[in-house]
């Protein structure tokens, strides 16, 4: 419909606006890293984890460099997945849990 | 109505011709069902207050391959990792909120997940057990958070000495399957993946290797949970390899000044009539101590080897039964100077009684002591759930106490004698460890 196009079209514009896709990283890799990311982090599988090393360390290199990659290589809006939702959804989850079980 | 004794009081007759202590009538309490998928139910409702519940599976170490060594004892340990449908603070939470215990408990045939709790709680801890034996997730993270566990058990278990000649005398004794160690080897410690810990489940946790035990539980309601949960993977799963007797020998060389030395022949498989032949051979030769710091005046083994050395020692005879081979021996512990004259001597007592050298009376005895020691393995809750669940897996039938007794009693003194003879003439393996300086080899025995 017309009102979730609008809004679709604003994310993709604050997404862009944001820059880090100029660096060729992903959402998930500039997380703030407080502990459930870091537990969620240490359940990533291997493949995954070294990718987001990997996208991190050519965007450290790019910035002491003061450069951005070419236009052709910046992520893109639509080819951006959240990696790590899911294992971030179960730490938050399994946190929860255990402060509702805490609580009783 | 409940009452406090494990099984329900039998009716007294009150008739003054009575004198001897009989054993109790036939126990009707105990109900079997055997499920179309191959599943056994068995409960005795004994009206206690506290009830256990228990799923025996036949699998266990001897079900491994030598590419999956360890799966077994890691899966032991994994029992209170993340299911389906509970995570694995829920789950240590849950069963500890509600006063009850779930534990693991593995052989190298069946494994035995078991929980206990107050009557009213069973439907909790019933769906903690269910999730733990057929919906287990082995998430990564937290398999390899649990191979330094491993490692602890590891530690724990070889303090006794006599876990690991037992563990060498049968990878002595067997060429495969029953050779498997019970403990996880070192090089496996750190390498068992989930996949394999999946893999194992799926092949070997299947309808017709499981039993559902229950005491202090109706049958309806067991039947009910069985029909509903436990039918998910049916079929006989991956079936174990044939144990095969190879009689070898393996000594370890260590500094002990203490010898552990076992050495065993091919014994009776799990219920045949052998075993209770072997079982009474057992305690004729003598089955470890019956009074504490006492001289063991009935056991013909340390009888027979206190004539030769003045030094401490103990030696007893060595009997399991699995259910297609078993092994029948010694064990001696001794000295390190004296381990010779020690296992000759004890080696030549059940020469002694190969030759018919045991009259009825010691054959009477054995079988008392026999009979008591299993009468009061089967009092407590525990060892009776060990003992309805083992049976139903292996038979899928129960024999009560007094069909048991009945049974050993049926063992002739001519039974033993060839039982023992069966061991003078069988291929010997042998296992030792300690200082084994003055320890002979098999050849020289």
């Amino acid at each position: 419909s017309g009102g979730s196009r609008l809004l679709e079209r604003i994310r993709k514009w604050y997404y862009n606006a944001a820059g880090f896709n100029k660096y060729g990283l992903m959402r998930d890799d500039v997380l703030h890293e407080d502990d459930d990311v870091k537990e969620a982090l240490k359940r990533l599988p291997e493949h995954l984890y070294n990718e987001r090393v990997f996208r991190i360390k050519r965007a450290l290199d790019l910035s002491l460099k003061h450069q951005i990659l070419p236009k052709d290589q910046w992520t893109k809006y639509e080819e951006d997945h959240r990696y790590l939702e899911p294992y971030l959804k179960e730490v938050i989850h399994e946190r929860h849990e255990r402060e509702a079980w805490n609580k009783k | 109505k409940r009452f406090y004794s494990l099984k329900v009081a039998p009716k007294v007759s009150s008739s003054a011709t009575a004198e001897k202590v009989k054993l109790p009538p036939a126990s009707q309490d105990c109900e079997i069902t055997k499920l179309p998928n191959g599943l056994v139910i068995a409960s005795l409702e004994n009206f206690s207050p506290a009830s256990r519940i228990g799923v025996f599976i036949k699998t266990g170490s001897r079900y491994e391959t030598t590419s999956n060594l360890g799966t077994a004892h890691l899966l032991r340990l994994a029992s209170n990792l993340t299911t389906k449908g509970a995570s694995s603070f829920r789950i240590t939470r849950g069963i500890e909120a509600v006063g009850g215990s779930l534990s693991v408990h593995a052989t190298r045939e069946t494994m035995a997940y078991s929980v206990e709790c107050l009557r009213d709680y069973v439907d909790t801890v019933m769906e903690y057990l269910l999730n733990v034996t057929t919906a287990p997730e082995f998430r990564p993270w937290e398999v390899s958070a649990l191979q330094s566990q491993l490692k602890v058990d590891k530690a724990i278990a070889r303090q006794n000495p006599q876990v690991g000649v037992l563990e060498k005398l049968h990878a002595a004794a067997y060429k495969n399957a029953l050779a498997n160690p019970l403990y996880c080897p070192d090089y496996r410690v750190g390498k068992i993946t989930s996949e394999q810990l999946h893999h194992f489940v799926q092949s070997n946790f299947t309808s017709s290797r499981m039993a559902l035990v229950g005491i202090g539980i109706k049958h309806s309601t067991l039947k009910q949970v069985a029909e509903q949960f436990l039918n998910i993977r049916s079929g006989s799963g991956v079936p174990g390899a044939k144990a095969v007797y190879r009689g070898g020998e393996i000594r370890k060389q260590t500094g002990d000044s203490l010898v552990h030395a076992a050495i065993v022949a091919e014994g009776a498989v799990v219920g045949s009539p052998e075993a209770n032949a072997f079982s009474v051979l057992q305690y004729v030769l003598g089955a470890g101590p019956l009074v504490k710091r006492g001289s063991s005046v009935t056991s013909k083994l340390v009888q027979g080897v206190a004539k030769t050395t003045s030094q401490p020692f103990d030696v007893s005879a060595f009997n399991v039964n699995y259910s297609d081979s078993g092994l029948f021996g010694i064990y001696a512990i001794s000295q390190a100077p004296n381990a010779r004259e020690v296992i000759k001597a004890a080696l030549n007592q059940v020469k002694a009684v190969a030759q018919g050298g045991v009259t009825d009376a010691d054959v009477t005895t054995a079988k008392n002591q026999l009979k008591a020691n299993y009468l009061m393995s089967v009092e407590t809750s525990k060892g009776l759930l060990n003992e309805i669940g083992s049976e139903s897996l292996v038979s899928g039938t129960h024999t009560s106490p007094s069909a048991a007794a009945q049974k050993i009693d049926s063992v002739a003194t001519a039974d033993v004698v060839n039982a023992a003879k069966k061991f003078v003439s069988g291929k010997k393996s042998m296992a030792a460890s300690g200082d084994l300086g003055n320890t002979p080899f098999l050849d020289e025995l």
